[in-house]
């Protein structure tokens, strides 16, 4: 028996204070969402796939030298760059504040991945290959891409849908921060995140750890009149990212040369 | 009804109008905008079972849940119950998936059929070669050394056991042994397991070396405190994390303040920091300072005073704004002595010069200055083992042992060499001449291996051992969480039929029946039963059940038994004339190596691939290092202005040369190097393995255990791998680099500046909570 849909606005805060760079994330998006091999050759050819990335920048020179760990997802905007430009509706923003792709309808212009500015959408060059013996370890509920199909970060729609049937239609509870950390209903990048930098959660849920950063981070408030660490990523370009960071804190800055800016 | 074209557009429109209706719960605009097919998202297909058990990807062994559909496992994730990673995972744990259904897994037993390493071996049945294995066994069983990987447990007493029944050993195998660390535990702790660490509660983290984020102890544990110790709930202060090593690890990346001096020092700072905080009377109040020094006070560390060591450990004079090296060390040990609850940890590369357990020593006698022994927010004990006979330590060879197992090979004592998860002729120094000594005719070695390595190569009997993921097992987690915990690894799915193995725990078993081991037991299976039902009978801990065979599932659900409540030894007072005994034991380092060597060699494990033990998993290999962001590789790294200094390039091929050899490795050139040392990771340069692991040849592919020498820490015997002196020679070749960085352009970081730093720890979701 169907019951209503709660009306939930799925989004992200990453604590960059937390984030130690050590690519769990990563791996456990390969599992979870049948992401082709990355081959040595598609890392000569900067298009390996990585729906989650960490990116390291360097700041800085010996001694007095850092490296910065920042993980880069598709940011799941409000005004998608990638949405308008797509001529088949691939792509699309559901009511759920996730960029959507549809697979079937992808005709493979690229216009999207040549639209988005964090440069998180993949294009198959190739058709994806695994040994036969690892197709039995592919995720049943995630479609395999073929070739010519542009491909991204769902945040894992397939856990959301399958929490949303079990939790919220079957059971009738809701899908909160407990249940999807719990019953592994949440994206598998937050359940893997060793020191939990990575949180998930429903902005309209005024329980979840989520949503204060999205109250406070929002455009009525002005950058500098924030009270938590929030910002989103090229925030100038008004992309409105459901994708929140939390600043890194800095305790003994650099100094830096004249000329130069920090961060 | 024919389908014309009118038919079918009539019925088309009343089924998307009744569709419309009916109330699904789809939101409107989806419907809007999707065609009529429903998105594949929406589609669920099957059911899913998760089933608790043990990772085995690293030696910590976290709990994982595993999702199996139609008896396939689809994902390994952290148990959320298990005491050690909560939840969490390591990139390693969702790479046990490939190793399960891996395309190189061996089919089945094999017998050699050509001589020793050609990799001739023909298939034989299970039969067949359990008689060899047992023939073998009684013909020259006596004095065989069993090779595994460090185990605990249940396993433990089993290898154990079974060796000693053959009046021969079993030695766990480290490539980067923690013998040095586990000596230095025994010295300052007087404890036998090793300890945890109350990071989540400490305000300032000390550490000497330990890359504990990446690969050293229990990384999944560490980092989930570290992400308190960072940004914790109800935390007045964040932590301060200040990481002394030569090299810019990923523990080093993410500290606050990295020091980099030169290699081997470390335990003569950790000294000088003794002598600051006895000298300006900064210990914490209770400590008794006459007992650690026996009685004589400051003077007993007067050869520390940080004018001595200063200029002697090499700290970079752009660190020190101004201010004289020893001021730096002088406030260094204020910062640390203030802000307690403080820890000292120190691993890795302090521990493995030849004067490595001396500088373990000096770093967590520190523990005792600053009170953080046995107390929040420092260093915390494990106890034994929950029930008696179950090993809570794991045996680890050092270097000495591995030399007396070589000798023992070539005076024919052993002539009978089990291995199991264990890779020595990869993992020792290729001095040591361990690949001859196995190559000799006298011995002949059984390998329990499910893939090819360099050992399992030269091996005369191979028995595939099924994957941790069909098999029975269990494990107290070394360092554990500080209270009892027994882990219990189930088998999760059947091996495809693909794959022929079998258990290694059941044939040592059924090698040793009739044998005097004292191993009873038909299976492995059966003794873990019996241990279920041991702690049944201890009434506490985390299960709740009626009877013992309730107890038995609900263990296997939950994944294993642990018992919070229980207190695990206090520490008792700190050994008297520690610190005396320590200072005495002081001396340089020593460095092996060419004399005119212009760098220190600073080998160091993998991200992912550890030692090489991972190197077959694609997703491992695929998975960037987190500092230079290389795949795929061995890579050297050089300081960035060196090599422009040298007219070299990225990728050009370096020739690295030691007294013990030499490899062929692309250079990295990387901005956060000292200017004098070296870094190479271990993990590729495997000759024996699949595609993945040994696909790829010099200079794409080295090992850099070919540059060591058979040198040894001072006292524990290990392999000092740290700090040996190389020279660095370019080839003219030159090859590219497979790196992620540069795959995309860069963004904005956001930095907070420093004086924000109390207001900017929030209490979980009160946005702008200051405190």
């Amino acid at each position: 028996m169907a019951t209503e849909r709660v009306n939930h606005k799925w989004g992200m805060v990453i604590d960059l204070d937390r984030c130690t760079g050590c690519q769990a994330c990563v791996v456990a998006c390969h599992a979870e969402n049948n992401v082709p091999i990355n081959t040595q050759d598609r890392f000569l050819q900067h298009r390996a796939y990585e729906w989650i990335r960490i990116e390291r920048y360097w700041e800085g020179e010996f001694p007095n030298v850092k490296a910065r760990f920042l993980p880069v997802l598709c940011q799941h905007c409000e005004n998608a760059p990638c949405e308008p430009v797509c001529p088949v509706y691939a792509t699309y923003h559901n009511d759920q504040g996730l960029n959507v792709q549809i697979y079937n309808r992808c005709v493979g212009t690229r216009y999207c991945i040549n639209n988005c500015p964090y440069q998180v959408r993949f294009f198959n060059w190739w058709e994806p290959q695994w040994p036969a013996t690892l197709r039995n370890q592919l995720n049943p509920d995630v479609t395999v891409r073929s070739r010519g199909i542009m491909e991204k970060c769902t945040f894992c729609i397939q856990r959301l849908r399958r929490g949303e049937l079990t939790v919220e239609r079957q059971e009738g509870g809701r899908l909160d921060d407990k249940t999807m950390q719990e019953r592994n209903f949440g994206p598998a990048c937050v359940s893997a995140c060793p020191t939990n930098a990575l949180m998930f959660g429903d902005q309209r849920d005024p329980k979840s750890a989520i949503s204060p950063y999205f109250a406070d981070a929002n455009e009525h408030v002005h950058e500098e009149d924030r009270k938590t660490r929030a910002y989103r990523l090229l925030e100038e370009m008004n992309t409105k990212p459901n994708v929140i960071y939390l600043k890194k804190v800095d305790q003994y800055p650099l100094k830096l040369k004249q000329g130069e800016q920090n961060g | 009804m024919n389908l014309t074209r009118r038919n079918f557009l009539t019925w088309a429109g009343i089924s998307a109008a009744g569709a419309v209706s009916c109330n699904i719960p789809f939101p409107e605009a989806e419907l809007k905008i999707q065609s009529p097919v429903r998105l594949p998202e929406d589609l669920v297909k099957g059911q899913d079972n998760w089933y608790a058990t043990l990772c085995r990807q690293c030696p910590a062994a976290e709990g994982v849940l595993v999702r199996v559909m139609e008896g396939r496992a689809k994902k390994v994730q952290g148990n959320p119950k298990y005491p050690v990673n909560l939840g969490k995972q390591s990139a390693r744990c969702d790479a046990g998936l490939q190793a399960l259904y891996h395309p190189d897994r061996l089919a089945g037993p094999m017998s050699r059929t050509g001589a020793k390493g050609s990799g001739q071996y023909k298939a034989v049945s299970w039969d067949e070669a359990l008689n060899i294995l047992n023939s073998q066994l009684s013909e020259r069983g006596q004095g065989l050394a069993l090779i595994t990987e460090p185990l605990r447990a249940h396993l433990s007493v089993i290898a154990g056991r079974f060796a000693t029944a053959f009046g021969g050993r079993q030695l766990g195998f480290q490539t980067l042994d923690d013998t040095s660390y586990r000596g230095a535990v025994k010295t300052v702790f007087g404890q036998d397991v090793l300890p945890g660490f109350d990071l989540a509660h400490a305000d300032y983290l000390l550490s000497f070396g330990a890359d504990f984020l990446s690969t050293w102890g229990s990384p999944t544990q560490f980092s989930q405190a570290y992400g308190e110790f960072r940004q914790g709930a109800g935390r007045v202060r964040r932590g301060t994390h200040v990481q002394v090593e030569p090299r810019f690890s990923m523990t080093a990346a993410n500290a606050d303040r990295w020091l980099p001096i030169t290699p081997g020092w470390e335990g003569h700072l950790a000294m000088s920091l003794a002598y600051v905080i006895i000298d300006e009377k900064l210990q914490a109040p209770g400590v008794d300072v006459g007992n650690l020094t026996g009685g004589r006070g400051i003077a007993a560390l007067e050869a520390f005073r940080p004018e001595t060591v200063a200029p002697r450990i090499g700290l970079p004079q752009g660190l020190l704004d101004g201010h004289s090296a020893a001021d730096f060390i002088r406030e260094l040990a204020r910062d640390f002595a203030s802000h307690r609850p403080s820890l000292a940890i120190g691993g890795d590369s302090a521990g493995a010069h030849s004067n490595g357990q001396f500088n373990l020593e000096a770093i967590y006698a520190l523990n005792y200055l600053v009170g953080s022994v046995g107390a929040p927010g420092g260093v915390v004990f494990n106890a034994a083992s929950p029930l008696p006979d179950l090993p809570a330590a794991a045996k680890v060879g050092s270097l000495a042992d591995w030399a007396g197992v070589a000798e023992d090979i070539r005076s024919g004592k052993t002539k009978l060499l089990l291995v199991h998860q264990a890779d020595p002729v990869h993992g020792l120094p290729k001095s040591m001449g361990f690949r001859d000594a196995l190559a000799g005719d006298n011995l002949f070695t059984v390998s329990f291996s499910s893939f090819m390595d360099e050992t399992t190569a030269l091996a005369d009997l191979i028995l595939p051992d099924r994957v941790y993921l069909e098999d029975w097992g269990s494990d107290i987690p070394e360092p554990g969480p500080g209270y009892p915990v027994l882990g219990f690894q189930q088998p999760v799915v059947n091996p495809l039929s693909d794959y022929n193995p079998r258990s290694f725990a059941d044939i040592l078993l059924a090698s040793a029946q009739g044998k005097a081991g004292n191993l009873p037991w038909p299976k492995l299976r059966d003794f873990l039963r019996e241990s279920s039902d041991a702690l049944f009978a201890l009434k506490r801990g985390s299960i709740q059940a009626a009877d013992s065979g309730e107890f038995w599932t609900k263990l296997l659900q939950q994944g294993g038994w642990w018992d919070d409540k229980a207190t695990n030894p206090r520490p008792g007072a700190a050994p008297r004339d520690l610190l005396t005994g320590i200072a005495a034991r002081a001396v340089p380092p020593a460095y092996s190596g060419l004399a005119d060597g212009e760098f220190h060699l600073l080998p160091f494990a993998h991200n992912t691939l550890l030692d090489g033990g991972n190197a077959h998993l694609p997703w491992l290999q695929g998975a960037p290092d987190p500092v230079t962001t290389i795949t795929w590789q061995t890579w050297v790294e050089v300081n960035d202005r060196k090599v422009k200094e040298l007219k070299w390039r990225e990728g050009d091929v370096i020739k690295v040369e030691s007294a013990a050899g030499f490899i062929l490795a692309p250079v990295y050139p990387n901005p956060a190097l000292p200017p004098n040392v070296v870094a190479i990771p271990l993990g590729q340069g495997r000759r024996s393995g699949g595609e993945y692991a040994a696909g790829r040849a010099a200079p794409e592919s080295a090992n850099v255990m070919d540059l060591l020498e058979d040198r040894r820490v001072a006292v524990s015997g290990a392999l000092a791998w740290a700090g040996a002196r190389v020279r660095l020679t370019p080839t003219g070749e030159s090859i590219r680099i497979s790196k992620f960085e540069g795959s995309s352009p860069a963004r904005e970081i956001g930095l907070t500046p420093s004086e924000d730093i109390f207001k900017t720890v929030e209490s979980n979701g009160a946005a702008g909570a200051a405190h």
